[in-house]
């Protein structure tokens, strides 16, 4: 009798073995994060990081301090030293080194600070620009970025009173280049919270905004010089004799209406490059930097790192360029830093430097403030490598050839569309969401690429592409499946045959039948593993946890609220932050994910007041 | 005590002090020769007397039959329980003095300036109490060093406020409560809170507590001189509030105004609470009471909500406006004696928060009355102090500011491990105060999201004029000054700030360091580059809205003797550019000019 169980067993395991998946490969495989210790009497609270060409590092902090760093890559050792090289300045959100001095701004004045005596402490502190200042908080400022001119990029934040806007002092909103002899050149105006920004390979500009007044959802935008990004808190300065553009609130419509129709009447107002949407893609979005490290820092020469405070995640966007404007798509890359994310800069062997303070604001990351370093372990992980866009449709392309079968199946996508609202009130829900129908797919020769025709493409709008079927050849799924392309241009050019031969495989659809409680068997609830799929799949992991308090409650806490299954299915998709009065952030509405994984979710989370009773007896 | 409180039933604007009158010695219980009325005081740190000055307002003890005789002290007229006291002192050199709560609890009065380790017998300390039967060596016991060093330096004038709670006693006349010194408040600086004294102090009367006596001043060791005492004392009755009504309405509410809403629960009280509140926001509440006003007077209604509200008296709106639970809103009213009707609306229209509801009726002389629950007014925040020490060597912070109520956004803070500090302008190269004591409190800007972004200094404080001090000669101080900032450069890891002066199109330094003795900042600017404009233009020594005092040819007295100015003594002018202003200024000779400031 043993003989044949262990036939049998063996059966199944050959069975199994053809069914089975791949293990999961997960960020940490490709993506490695190094944390640098900081001695428990410095509030290390990162606005700026500098580079220095000696293989030490600067940071610069909202207390006002520039320290060096010595030993910052930790190649032989993990403990890195710290030397106060500067203090005394008014919050310093933005650094950089040129020339043996450093650069550096404060809240009122950009500053030059020279070491004259090289004793290793500063004992010149110059002021290059000295800037305005109502006296509001909110009004901070970040730079100075060096263009290749030596021209110092500065962006100056808007004020707040807690609605609404504040109080303007001069260039409040404002992009502007200090000269080296000190005098101002305004830039580019309508921005409202440019805390990241910088020059790419081609000498443009991107800035970073996060949602808020007229701003529906974090985005990147680039800005050439008397563009206007949306937010007119700064308009007051247009009328200066020296403004590269004359603009007034009256002239921009306000009705909630999507940016592209006021875009229409403002001839300068510039639609971002790339929409962040809210809640999943961060909720503030910092720092830009392009990768520009030749294939050290990543598998992605040549696209942007955009990091995001409030989710303390760096993800990564590829742009390109449509009838001479800037488009092109967002991904994740990697989360799981310490703190909330502010700077981002490449240290000399190409890995990034990754600058943190979320002091007043919560994040992901716990911690109060950090500092981390980004690797690429070099091992190519399956990923979406590019998405651009086509007459009819998108290409995308992998990293890795992909398996035919499973791009060719319609079920493999999910794919819809929408935009937001712009208006003065604070951000936007997703507005006019539409699912999108492929009508063919083309695979490359070389299975790297794959051309999607699409149905119903709409001029401006976000797209957004869910590739939860698509496999490499080794049958594993992608690292990150989903990205999200806005379209401001759709390219002329030949549209692809739509034959029987290049249209998506349907497969005759097992009908969900949605569980019917009273008849299911007596163990309806998920499990924890199913569930933290659901949870991490529709991002809710970035603001909630199961015990522990983070963005958003704890699942716990919120079981003990009671609510049945379907008010939580309500408060998903129209949160009441008056329910959670002690949180900073207000959830933002979750209407796009699918009723039924919110009720097996909500399902979830009410079973875990029958185990916390079971856990304590 | 029946003389004051006639003299307040006959006056409706009382001030919130009652004076003591010093246009003779009347106020006082047979004075000894000691205790004279003067007009005018005064003395340099180093003397170890005054110079006075026929008149009247001031009270000056002179010791002219030796020390040491408890027959010099001087006791006032009135008795007291409950008091707040406030008064202007001055010490000379070596100064020694006392004020004694109801003749038996001291708040010593010394000449402390400096001093870096501190006692009971230090300036502000509440004295120790003494048995002679402890044994000897250990008769002094108990006695209470201030917080910290709030000594200004001999010669000026000094601010104390005391508030002191009398001991309390039962039927029996057992006592119940110790006395307590619930605040005493040295130049600004509070050096103690709620410290209760077990029992008598050295040198009181008597070693029996009571309820009510007399002030008495320790007039036997040194001079010493006092003027403006004030004070206010608890005997009078206050108001009463009857059962609380209130009806409770839901909605967007985004004025404390009922309009048509209709009501969706009601209730009685016995007194304010928001506790029957339900939800966290979109709600109107309406309190009725009516409230029993003993005697006609002024009362003052003290509100505090999370939310906006409005406090209506007899239909008539007092406290109103939108705030956060720990601001304070008053207003003032004069009722008659009688009933009236008191009604508070209260709404709070943003979910996050906490809910408080406090309201209380404060009328001058007697203590304040609370008209809500306890628990209605929740505790503060609890927010640790965020310090920047300067203890091993010389710090600078910048940060917001305010100065004579106006916020200032270019300014720098300088500490000194001597403990003497100051905070400029860097756009107007003026200085804008400066302190003795401890550093900087930086929470303001470094708590949570630091709103303010102000720092303060820690310290004994004296705000200047906030002006640049050069001007050319005989033309006018400007308010502000196009002075263009280049910056500053660290010498001995202390600013030295750089400036080019467009009036003279010179370049100037202003570096500011601890004199050599120790007792005050010295400031120099230094011409860098030469034009004969230099030779034109004057220093000015301070601005005084409350006279000039000299005192010697290289020393004067400025805003009532609240600090020192010292130079070389060369001659110069005093000037009142303006109606109740003097200015006094001195010429630049050569490169360079230096000034003290002592306080």
């Amino acid at each position: 009798m043993k003989n044949i169980h262990y036939i049998i067993a063996l059966l199944l395991i050959s069975i199994c073995a053809f069914a089975q998946k791949p293990s999961q490969k997960t960020e940490k495989d490709y993506y490695e994060i190094k944390t640098l210790p900081i001695p428990k009497e410095i509030y290390l609270e990162i606005g700026g990081i500098a580079t220095m060409p000696d293989g030490r590092l600067a940071v610069s902090t909202r207390r006002g301090e520039i320290w060096i760093i010595e030993n910052p890559y930790q190649t032989t050792n993990h403990q890195v030293h710290y030397k106060r090289f500067a203090s005394g300045m008014h919050e310093v959100l933005g650094l950089a080194y040129k020339d043996g001095a450093f650069y550096c701004s404060q809240r009122g004045e950009l500053t030059k600070i020279t070491d004259t005596d090289r004793d290793g402490v500063a004992d010149l502190y110059e002021p290059i620009y000295q800037f305005e200042l109502s006296g509001n908080y909110h009004e901070y400022t970040y730079g100075p970025v060096f263009d290749k001119n030596g021209d110092m990029l500065v962006t100056l934040n808007l004020a707040w009173v807690g609605f609404g806007e504040g109080k303007f002092a001069k260039w409040r909103g404002w992009l502007v280049k200090i000269h080296p002899d000190g005098t101002l050149e305004p830039f580019a105006a309508g921005l409202r919270s440019p805390a990241g920004y910088s020059i790419n390979q081609d000498g443009d500009i991107f800035y970073g905004e996060n949602q808020g007044d007229w701003v529906g959802s974090g985005r990147v935008t680039h800005l050439a010089k008397g563009d206007f990004a949306g937010n007119p808190g700064g308009l007051k300065w247009a009328k200066e004799p020296n403004s590269p553009f004359r603009l007034t609130l009256e002239e921009i419509q306000d009705n909630g209406a999507p940016m592209y129709e006021a875009a229409a009447k403002v001839k300068n107002l510039k639609l971002p490059a790339v929409w962040f949407p809210h809640a999943i893609m961060g909720i503030s979005t910092s720092d830009i930097l392009q990768d520009t490290t030749r294939g050290k820092f990543s598998p992605f020469p040549g696209q942007y790192f955009v990091a995001d405070q409030g989710q303390s995640k760096v993800m990564r966007m590829g742009l390109e360029k449509v009838n001479g404007v800037y488009q092109g798509f967002c991904i994740n890359y990697r989360e799981g830093f310490q703190s909330g994310i502010l700077r981002e800069r490449f240290g000399l062997d190409g890995s990034m430097f990754v600058g943190m303070t979320s002091r007043g604001w919560g994040s992901t990351g716990k911690d109060e403030f950090g500092l981390q370093r980004l690797v690429w372990n070099g091992v190519m992980p399956f990923e979406i490598q590019d998405i651009q866009a086509k007459p009819d449709g998108f290409e995308i392309s992998f990293t890795q050839a992909v398996d035919v079968n499973s791009v060719k199946k319609a079920a493999s996508y999910a794919l819809r569309s929408y935009i937001y609202k712009y208006q003065h009130q604070y951000g936007s829900p997703i507005i006019e969401l539409k699912d999108l129908k492929i009508s063919a797919v083309d695979v490359s020769s070389d299975k790297r690429k794959v051309r999607l025709v699409i149905d119903g493409l709409r001029q401006y709008y976000i797209h957004e592409f869910k590739l939860e079927g698509v496999r490499n050849e080794a049958g594993e799924p992608l690292l990150h499946e989903t990205a999200y392309y806005t379209l401001n241009q759709i390219p002329a050019g030949g549209k692809l045959a739509v034959q029987s031969a290049n249209r998506p495989v349907e497969v005759a659809e097992v009908k969900q039948v949605e569980a019917k409680p009273a008849k299911k068997a007596k163990n309806t609830v998920i499990s924890d593993a199913e569930a933290m799929a659901l949870l991490k799949k529709h991002t809710c992991l970035a603001c909630h946890a199961k015990e522990a308090k983070v963005v958003g409650p704890s699942y716990a806490d919120i079981a003990k609220r009671n609510y049945t299954d379907k008010q939580i299915l309500e408060l998903v998709y129209k949160p009441n932050p008056q329910n959670w009065p002690d949180y900073a952030t207000e959830m933002a509405p979750m209407s796009h994910v699918p009723a039924g994984d919110v009720l097996k979710i909500a399902s979830w989370i009410n079973g875990l007041r029958g185990k916390a009773l079971l856990n304590h007896d | 005590m029946r003389n004051i409180f006639l003299f307040s039933l006959l006056s409706w604007t009382c001030l919130a002090q009652q004076p003591v009158n010093l246009t003779d010695l009347s106020a006082f219980k047979s004075p000894s020769a000691n205790w004279t009325i003067e007009g005018a005081v005064q003395a340099a740190y180093s003397d170890t007397t005054f110079q006075v000055a026929t008149g009247k307002g001031i009270l000056v003890n002179t010791i002219r039959n030796g020390k040491y005789h408890r027959t010099d002290d001087l006791s006032f007229g009135f008795s007291h329980g409950d008091i707040h006291l406030m008064f202007d002192f001055m010490l000379p050199k070596k100064g020694n003095s006392g004020v004694y709560l109801q003749s038996r609890y001291e708040v010593q009065l010394a000449d402390s300036w400096g001093k870096k380790k501190l006692n009971f017998g230090d300036c502000g300390g509440i004295y120790e109490r003494w048995d002679d039967t402890r044994g000897k060596g250990k008769e002094g016991y108990e006695g209470y060093a201030p917080m910290q060093n709030a000594s200004k330096a001999p010669g000026l004038w000094q601010t104390m406020e005391i508030d002191f709670q009398a001991p309390r006693f039962d039927a029996n006349g057992k006592k119940i409560q110790n006395a307590i010194f619930k605040k005493v408040i040295l130049n600004g600086i509070l050096i103690h809170e709620n410290i209760e004294v077990l029992g008598v102090t050295r040198g009181a009367v008597s070693t029996q507590e009571v309820a009510s006596a007399p002030i008495l001043v320790q007039g036997d060791h040194t001079q010493v001189a006092f003027k403006n005492i004030r004070f206010e004392t608890y005997d009078k009755p206050s108001v009463k509030m009857g059962p609380v009504a209130y009806d409770y309405y839901t909605g967007k509410f985004t004025e404390p105004v009922i309009g048509g809403a209709k009501a969706v629960a009601s209730g009685k009280l016995d007194r304010l609470t928001y506790k029957v509140i339900k939800d966290k926001n979109d709600y109107l509440i309406d309190y009725k009471s009516e409230i029993e006003v003993p005697e006609t007077d002024e009362y003052e209604f003290q509100s505090y909500w999370t939310g906006s509200g409005v406090v209506k008296v007899d239909g008539v709106e007092l406290n109103q406006g939108a705030h956060w639970y720990s601001e304070m809103v008053s207003a003032k009213t004069k009722l008659t004696a009688g009933k009236h009707q008191l009604e508070v609306i209260q709404i709070k229209d943003f979910p996050w928060g906490p809910q408080a509801l406090g309201l209380y009726v404060k009328r001058i002389g007697a203590h304040p009355v609370a008209l809500h629950e306890r628990t209605s007014l929740p505790d503060p925040e609890a927010v640790g102090l965020i310090e920047v020490k300067a203890n091993a060597e010389p710090v600078f912070q910048r940060s917001f500011a305010f100065h004579h109520g106006k916020k200032k956004t270019h300014v720098i803070q300088v500490g000194d491990p001597s403990g003497m500090h100051y905070s400029y302008d860097l756009k107007q190269g003026a200085l804008l105060q400066v302190w003795r004591g401890p550093f900087l409190n930086a929470t303001q800007m470094w708590e949570n999201r630091g709103e303010p972004q102000t720092s303060e200094p820690m310290g004994v404080t004296v705000t200047l004029d906030g002006q640049f001090p050069l001007v050319l000669a005989h033309q006018a101080l400007a308010d502000s000054t196009e002075l263009v900032y280049k910056g500053f450069r660290l010498k001995d890891g202390r600013p030295v700030f750089m400036y080019q002066w467009p009036a003279t199109n010179l370049m100037l330094e202003d570096y500011i360091r601890p004199n050599a003795a120790g007792t005050g900042l010295e400031r120099t600017l230094t011409y860098k580059s030469t034009s004969p404009m230099q030779s034109a233009s004057e220093l000015v020594l301070g601005n005084s809205y409350h006279g000039i005092a000299n005192i010697h040819s290289n020393l004067i007295g400025l805003q009532g003797q609240s600090y020192f100015v010292q130079w070389d003594g060369r001659p110069g002018e005093v000037l009142s550019p303006k109606n109740g202003l003097k200015q006094q200024r001195i010429p630049v000779q050569g490169n360079e000019i230096s000034y003290q400031l002592i306080w």
